[in-house]
């Protein structure tokens, strides 16, 4: 568990940078794995790429691709009007998951919902169009290498409620004394249960789809589109943003996880894909320094891998 | 028969292979330690030494025998021993933590000795004040327990360097004595952005109790603070040296701040303060009576504080509980 990180540098300054986010991230209980690729030469930095984590909302990425998939091949309408009724909906803190009362919101919004502000009732609604089991099938399909789609997102909350009964602070203790001795009381945070997925197969689905390499460039064009209006920034986007910069990203927050994927793109035409998925030792629901930390560490690989 | 004093007869001319030699050693006359010998081969039936000889030799039968002689005669002495000293031991041990004030301390052996009791006062990390009670060694101790469950609380807070050389912020403003709250500690961003690593927060021994730390680390983490941020101190001369020097923060009730002229202001969260009872060693019939007059005396030198209003309140609790659970963006 606490083996020295494999590294992943194309030369030596962007190995001192590697190491360096290593060191950060230590200083403040948190590991991880880490991975940018510059998308023009291919350069790239990072560690730990292949480890596998509970991907927690960083999921929606690769569920909206596949629900993407299915509007470009005509299966599914996005103007297709869905009742989202709170009384069975997912739970959540954001968007539709937070809503009190029914509403009635088209596929192609739901999208937007999901993406925009990582809203798990929207999420689980498309998961009634597309069922889990399609989800996983399409990305193998496509070759995304261990990304899997294994859960509704309420799943998640059912697990950690179902283990803590509610309790917010016992649900992390939970998750950070099985993360020490190596077995999951709350199977979501098991990667082998869990949506899960590397940083090295999510910066590969990114580098994709901003490439135009996987399903159907009205399906990848609409997916960057939704990823560009995420409306949080305290984490990569933290230390990207810039009216020359812009940043299209989703994060994952799920108890001690704390996950961002996303590509920098610059004026200048570097575009730099990344993914930062992280656990942190500690027990708390908000921890600014850890955000913070995974932004240096976006920025630090952005300027390190621009040309 | 005397069997003490017929075995240290055997155990002695053991050891000097002649009973002249051993009768001088012991102070006895030579025929009286024969006859001790010979009384003690008719009590084990056969001979302990070998007379037929003119230097006198131990038979076999006489070296099976004595290691458990001396084990008897080893034994007996360390009765006598823990007699002598409990009959001398008027001396009722009391376990109090590190750095209390000796005037106060003072205060309460003179009530002590006023009351017909000599007191004895002993500083000692709290584990083994708690043992010290248990295994009888102390008879009464300032146990830790809870802060609000506790018959006096002594408040915590942050002693750091003097005047403005670092060390954080000054607490004191206007005279005005300000809490300082675990949130204050994060580093901060922007204008006030600090070049430097935050100091790290040192803790004592005293505060090294497991139930204490883990609210500790609690708190910590909900302050947005990382976890190693607070650490145990070495030695309590150095952690102060590294906080007078401005290059760390300790962990420490009021009167050791000030007695090194270090700038002190209390945690704003009660339900880290330090809080104590005053218990007895139970006695036979099981109850742990501990005088009235001792508990107010001990808690000045401990420094403790007035019972203020208002309990330790945590959380702000109005949040959507189960939404917190859940997968969040």
């Amino acid at each position: 568990m606490s083996m020295a990180p494999v590294y992943v540098a194309d030369d030596g300054a962007l190995l001192d940078v590697a190491e360096a986010i290593v060191a950060d991230w230590a200083a403040l209980g948190v590991r991880g794995s880490f991975l940018a690729r510059h998308l023009g030469t291919g350069e790239q930095l990072g560690f730990d790429v292949d480890e596998l984590m509970p991907l927690a909302s960083v999921v929606k990425v690769p569920l909206a691709l596949v629900v993407l998939d299915r509007i470009a091949s005509g299966e599914l309408d996005p103007a297709h009007p869905v009742t989202v009724d709170p009384a069975q909906s997912s739970v959540g803190p954001t968007g539709l998951a937070a809503f009190r009362h029914p509403a009635r919101v088209a596929v192609g919004d739901l999208l937007l919902m999901m993406l925009s502000v990582s809203d798990n009732a929207a999420a689980d609604t498309l998961l009634d169009l597309v069922r889990v089991a399609d989800v996983d099938e399409r990305l193998r399909a496509w070759g995304c290498g261990e990304i899997r789609m294994r859960h509704r997102l309420n799943h998640m909350y059912e697990c950690a409620a179902g283990a803590a009964g509610n309790d917010f602070s016992l649900a992390l203790e939970l998750a950070l004394r099985d993360e020490r001795a190596g077995r999951h009381t709350i199977e979501t945070l098991d990667p082998a249960y869990a949506n899960a997925g590397s940083a090295a197969a999510l910066v590969e689905l990114l580098r994709r789809v901003w490439c135009d390499e996987v399903s159907t460039p009205t399906a990848t064009a609409e997916l960057r589109r939704l990823m560009g209006l995420q409306v949080f920034t305290h984490r990569l986007a933290g230390e990207l943003r810039a009216d020359s910069l812009r940043w299209s990203g989703k994060t994952g927050t799920f108890l001690h996880l704390r996950h961002e994927i996303g590509v920098a793109e610059a004026e200048s035409g570097d575009r730099v894909a990344m993914a930062a998925l992280t656990r942190a030792d500690r027990c708390a629901g908000l921890a600014p320094d850890v955000d913070l930390a995974i932004g240096a560490a976006g920025r630090e690989a952005f300027e390190a891998l621009r040309r | 028969m005397d069997l003490l004093a017929h075995l240290e007869a055997y155990a002695a001319t053991a050891d000097e292979a002649s009973f002249s030699r051993a009768a001088d050693r012991l102070g006895i006359a030579q025929p009286l330690l024969s006859r001790r010998i010979k009384t003690l081969e008719e009590h084990f039936g056969g001979l302990l030494f070998d007379r037929s000889r003119r230097q006198i030799t131990i038979t076999e039968l006489g070296a099976l025998l004595l290691p458990y002689a001396r084990d008897v005669l080893d034994r007996a002495q360390r009765l006598r021993q823990v007699a002598g000293t409990a009959g001398r031991a008027r001396t009722q041990a009391v376990g109090v933590p590190a750095h209390c004030a000796p005037a106060a301390l003072a205060r309460a052996i003179r009530a002590g000795a006023e009351h017909g009791i000599t007191l004895g006062m002993r500083e000692l990390p709290p584990a083994e004040r708690a043992s010290g009670l248990a295994d009888g060694s102390l008879s009464y101790a300032l146990v830790r327990v809870p802060p609000e469950r506790g018959a006096f609380q002594v408040p915590l807070g942050l002693a750091s360097a003097p005047e403005a050389s670092g060390g954080g912020r000054g607490p004191e403003y206007d005279g005005v004595r300000r809490a300082v709250h675990l949130e204050d500690l994060r580093p901060r961003r922007g204008r006030g952005a600090e070049r430097t690593a935050p100091p790290p927060v040192l803790t004592l021994p005293e505060d090294q109790v497991p139930s204490c730390e883990d609210r500790l680390e609690r708190a910590v983490a909900r302050a947005g603070l990382p976890p190693g941020r607070f650490r145990p101190a070495g030695p309590a001369a150095t952690a102060l040296a590294e906080t007078l020097a401005g290059r760390a923060l300790l962990l420490c009730a009021e009167p050791l701040a000030r007695q090194h002229g270090a700038r002190w202001a209390p945690l704003g969260d009660r339900s880290l303060h330090r809080g104590y009872d005053v218990s007895g060693a139970p006695d036979r019939s099981g109850s742990a009576e501990v005088p009235h007059w001792l508990v107010p005396l001990l808690a000045s030198a401990a420094g403790a504080a007035a019972r203020g209003p208002g309990g330790p309140g945590s959380g702000t609790g109005a949040e959507d509980v189960p939404a917190r659970l859940a997968a969040r963006g």
